[in-house]
């Protein structure tokens, strides 16, 4: 130790005596030669780390880190030559088990040669960029073992074979296709997928072709689709015991390719059990079998659901253009309902609540359903139907239930508008005969109109409640007025309908007999009292009337009978027997109703309170009729009057069309004006499109009708064409 | 254009003299002299009573004119005139349109007519005379629309020339159908506009039907395309 006076205090290194022995570095290398080759040959346990680790260490620093790294790898390649031939040599089903042997001892040799020269590892590797000693073990297993050609095409080979026993049924050792898959992995991700995974997937959709073509031969589409769907679980399975997580999404392409994708349409086909049939037996597993592995593949779900959508389609059309379905419209409504619910059901359990599936479900509904002009107007008979007695003793959440049902048909109904018209007549008919189940229901089917429609839809409607109730509170008053004068005469009971509100009836008019012309007077006056400025008109052929009669043997009975009907039974009273002409003159009844109306009385088994001679089947201007003394009844009350809405005749049916077309028009007009009030200027197709979207939700409008309004339009000078473009229209202020 | 009268009137002899009040500058005279001549021209044809040319006169006019008097060529006179009665000229619609056509002689009328033709068929005149043609068919006050037959020969008249084709099947077709009893302006003006547009007739490929041609047309199309299949 040197010290100099006046200097800083200073430490230096102690500096050993330093051997430079020339053959210095090969001393050492020989150290930790024998050393590798003692821990290859499982004899570390004599081995000294501090020391080993102190020679590599010396060595390093003394700049012989090339020798040892160069040694390291001599040493170990030829090291792992001789192991790879030892693993060639195994025979057969040992050939693995040994392969994986000699890996993990392999790893453990690796660990501790790591250690020993881990200063190396630290300092001369990074500095020269040299692999690292670790890496250096894998890459030389790999090259050397895994990589000679004996080993790697047994090995392929054997791992292959592996696979294909376990897909045939037999049990393999998994867990060491685990280790042995995780050894590739170990060596990099491209070894395990050049030296496996790519020849697995080539030969695992090798396998899957064939068995697909196979079991597509043998088997019906439910079944295929369970032994597909049992392949493809087999491989998620495999996947997770003993292969790369990563090759799952990878084989179960394969599989779903294979089985699945090469043979959608076969199997969606498939005569008497493909997809149709599985609709038609609702088989809910298949089917969600069906969805779950369709969904799989591009375009699988695509074809489910437009061979769904066609079936449908093509049902629903045969159904609305059936003329037996037809004759019976609420039957005809149910069939619609329970089509709905039935793949409502599949849709579902099955088809997981799929949206498109509901859309496409929705849409073919919507085109079958209008391909017949007269839904609208049958839907409205089944309502009325309901209301009428389908409803009576049924709970409130059930009559919830029915009704929204059936407003999901009218959803699809095009012609919104010729429901309302129906609708219309058809409650004015069960308002003025009292015959609704239940007035809540009603009540709440509005509610729901006005939700889908919009106040307008349902305004005159609810006029109609409202006239109902107003007009017993006017009874009420007029009871109380007249009660005592009124007493002796027949029992009035009077319905004050507001014009506009319900539906228009043509204008007729007969003569009452004297009796009750007395009483409508009285109530007219009364009513005309406290509401000035009004106009009432009797609609004869809405009303209905209750009579006590009493037959030849003294049968008597309560006879329920229209207007008319009472007007004509009255006149008997005076007279046993009388003529059409003694009949039609002093009632001055229309003629056909008139007819109509003598037919229901005399024609008709049950109910023949009248007797007609001669007795043909169609009324005559020449019959004559009497009073059928004979006439009996199990009943007491007799109801004859005019029955509950029916499907119209096609004359009506033409005849309501018509008048809906006309109703149309103005409506179309309106739009167009609104829209030309906006937009000033606007070609033709514009216009067309504008208009349809403002009245879709009441009716779909021809575009004809909508140029034909135009052109009147333009007549009245409301729109003009523009002079330079002559597809421009243009709004006149 | 289809005057009222049938039978044929003989041309009264020019005897009618024009007033003219003395101390006149020379070019006023020359005017009044030209204007008288035009004037005299007028009588020659005027209904005295009326003071102005009915259907009679003209067809007197049209045949001193050598010209038939259902001639488009009268028509065009009309129009070159504003006359705004059909059948009738009054005497300032006869003084204003022979001042246009710069005309005071019955000679100078005739050899101006071909000259008339080539101005109506300039593209900036030929819409406003198409217009006026129909306009001038309205005959009752507060009427908007043409009866068919009438329209038929106006389309004769007044396209026969240059779109006969189109011409014959349209007047064929508008006979035949009994959607349109009359036929309004706003019709009228597309009928010419059809033949303008270059719609490739007979077959009528490039009509698109969906464009904002009146029904009337889109009729006639389909019909057209019914007959040739």
């Amino acid at each position: 130790m040197s010290a100099q006076k006046k200097k800083a205090f200073q430490i230096e290194a102690f500096k050993h005596r330093v051997v430079v022995d020339p053959k210095y570095a090969e001393k050492t290398w020989k150290i930790l030669e024998h050393a590798i080759h003692e821990i290859y040959n499982h004899n570390a346990s004599g081995l000294s780390f501090e020391e080993l680790y102190r020679n590599a260490y010396n060595m390093v620093l003394h700049k012989f880190g090339e020798k040892l790294y160069s040694g390291l790898v001599t040493t170990m390649t030829s090291h792992l030559k001789a192991i790879s031939s030892s693993i060639e040599a195994a025979q057969g089903g040992l050939f693995l088990d040994e392969l994986n042997r000699k890996w993990a001892e392999h790893n453990k040799a690796m660990q501790m040669i790591r250690d020993i020269l881990m200063y190396m590892d630290r300092t001369f590797i990074p500095n020269t960029h040299k692999t690292p000693v670790h890496e250096l073990g894998l890459n030389l297993w790999r090259d050397v073992v895994i990589h000679s050609s004996a080993v790697q095409t047994r090995l392929q080979a054997i791992l292959l074979e592996n696979v294909r026993r376990e897909r045939s049924g037999e049990v393999i050792d998994r867990g060491l296709m685990r280790s042995i898959s995780k050894m590739l992995m170990d060596l990099g991700p491209s070894v395990y997928q050049d030296d496996f995974e790519k020849h697995f997937l080539e030969v695992s959709a090798d396998f899957y072709r064939l068995e697909s073509q196979d079991f597509i031969e043998s088997c019906d589409c439910g079944e295929y689709l369970k032994k597909a769907e049992r392949r493809l679980n087999e491989e998620i399975e495999r996947v997770s015991h003993y292969l790369d997580a990563k090759s799952e999404v990878k084989i179960t392409n394969v599989v779903e390719k294979e089985m699945i994708e090469n043979h959608m349409h076969r199997l969606v086909q498939m005569e008497n059990s493909g997809l149709v049939n599985m609709i038609v037996d609702e088989k809910y597993e298949d089917l969600g079998r069906m969805y779950c592995l369709f969904r799989r593949v591009p375009n699988g779900l695509v074809l489910v659901r437009d061979v769904m959508t066609s079936y449908i389609r093509d049902t629903g059309k045969q159904l609305v253009t059936d003329p037996e379905r037809l004759k019976d419209p609420v039957d005809f409504v149910q069939h619609l309902l329970d089509l709905k619910d039935k793949y409502d059901k599949i849709i579902t359990s099955a088809f997981s609540n799929d949206k498109t599936f509901q859309n496409a479900l929705n849409s073919s509904f919507e085109y079958f359903m209008n391909l017949n002009s007269r839904s609208p107007e049958f839907i409205s008979l089944f309502v009325d139907d309901k209301l009428r007695k389908g409803l009576r003793g049924v709970t409130e959440e059930d009559v919830e239930l029915v009704l929204d049902k059936v407003m999901m048909l009218f959803r699809y109904l095009q012609e919104k508008d010729v429901f309302e018209k129906y609708y219309k007549q058809h409650l004015a008919k069960r308002l003025l005969s009292g015959k609704t189940v239940s007035e809540d229901a009603e009540r709440s089917l509005i509610v729901k109109l006005k939700t889908e429609c919009g106040y307008q839809f349902t305004s005159k409607l609810e006029g109609m409640f409202t006239d109902m109730k107003t007009s017993q509170d006017t009874m009420q008053g007029f009871s109380a007025r007249h009660g005592a004068d009124i007493a002796d005469g027949p029992m009035l009971s009077v319905q004050v309908l507001t014009t506009g509100s319900w539906p228009t009836q043509p204008i007729t008019t007969c003569n009452l007999p004297a009796e009750i012309r007395g009483m409508c007077e009285k109530f007219r006056n009364y009513y005309l009292g406290t509401h000035t400025g009004r106009r009432l008109s009797w609609q004869t052929n809405m009303g209905t009337a209750d009579l006590k009669a009493t037959f030849g043997k003294g049968q008597k009975h309560e006879l329920n009978v229209s207007t008319y009907q009472m007007c004509v039974l009255m006149l008997f009273n005076n007279a046993d027997r009388l003529s059409y002409k003694e009949i039609e003159q002093p009632t001055e009844i229309p003629a056909s109703d008139l007819k109509r109306c003598l037919q229901s009385l005399a024609c008709v088994k049950g109910k023949n309170v009248l007797r007609k001679e001669p007795m043909s089947k169609d009324i005559a201007d020449t019959d004559t009729f009497l009073f059928n003394d004979k006439f009996t009844s199990k009943f007491f009350k007799v109801k004859i009057g005019t029955v509950a809405a029916q499907r119209e005749s096609e004359p009506e049916n033409q005849e309501t069309r018509q008048r809906v077309e006309e109703d149309r028009k103005p409506q179309i007009e309106a739009a167009i004006v609104r829209i030309m009030k906006a937009r000033r200027v606007l070609d033709h197709n514009n216009i067309v499109a504008e208009v349809t979207k403002q009245l879709q939700s009441r009716f779909l409008p021809n575009p004809v009708v909508i140029k034909k309004r135009i052109e009147s339009l333009i007549e009245r000078e409301f729109l003009e064409r523009d002079k330079g473009d002559r597809k421009l229209y243009r709004y006149l202020a | 254009m289809p005057p009222r009268a049938s039978k044929r009137k003989s041309a009264p002899p020019n005897s009618s003299s024009v007033t003219s009040s003395d101390g006149r500058s020379v070019s006023n005279k020359a005017k009044t002299k030209g204007m008288d001549k035009i004037d005299r021209l007028f009588n020659t044809y005027a209904n005295s009573s009326l003071g102005v040319i009915d259907p009679e006169g003209i067809e007197a006019l049209c045949s001193d004119l050598g010209v038939d008097y259902t001639d488009v060529r009268i028509l065009m006179l009309a129009w070159k005139l504003k006359a705004e009665k059909q059948g009738y000229f009054t005497q300032d619609e006869w003084q204003t349109g022979l001042k246009a056509l710069g005309v005071d002689s019955l000679t100078k009328l005739k050899k101006a007519l071909p000259e008339l033709e080539k101005e109506v068929e300039e593209p900036s005149n030929y819409e406003d005379f198409y217009i006026y043609a129909f306009q001038y068919c309205l005959t009752e006050e507060k009427q908007k629309s043409v009866d068919i037959e009438s329209i038929c020969e106006l389309l004769n008249l007044v396209l026969g020339v240059q779109f006969r084709p189109q011409v014959d099947s349209l007047v064929e077709y508008l006979k035949v159908q009994n959607d349109y009893k009359v036929i309004n302006a706003d019709q009228w003006i597309n009928f010419l506009r059809f033949c303008k547009e270059q719609i490739s007739f007979p077959d009528l490929e490039n009509y698109d039907a969906t464009q904002a041609w009146p029904l009337i047309l889109d009729n006639f199309v389909e019909w057209m395309r019914e007959k040739q299949s």
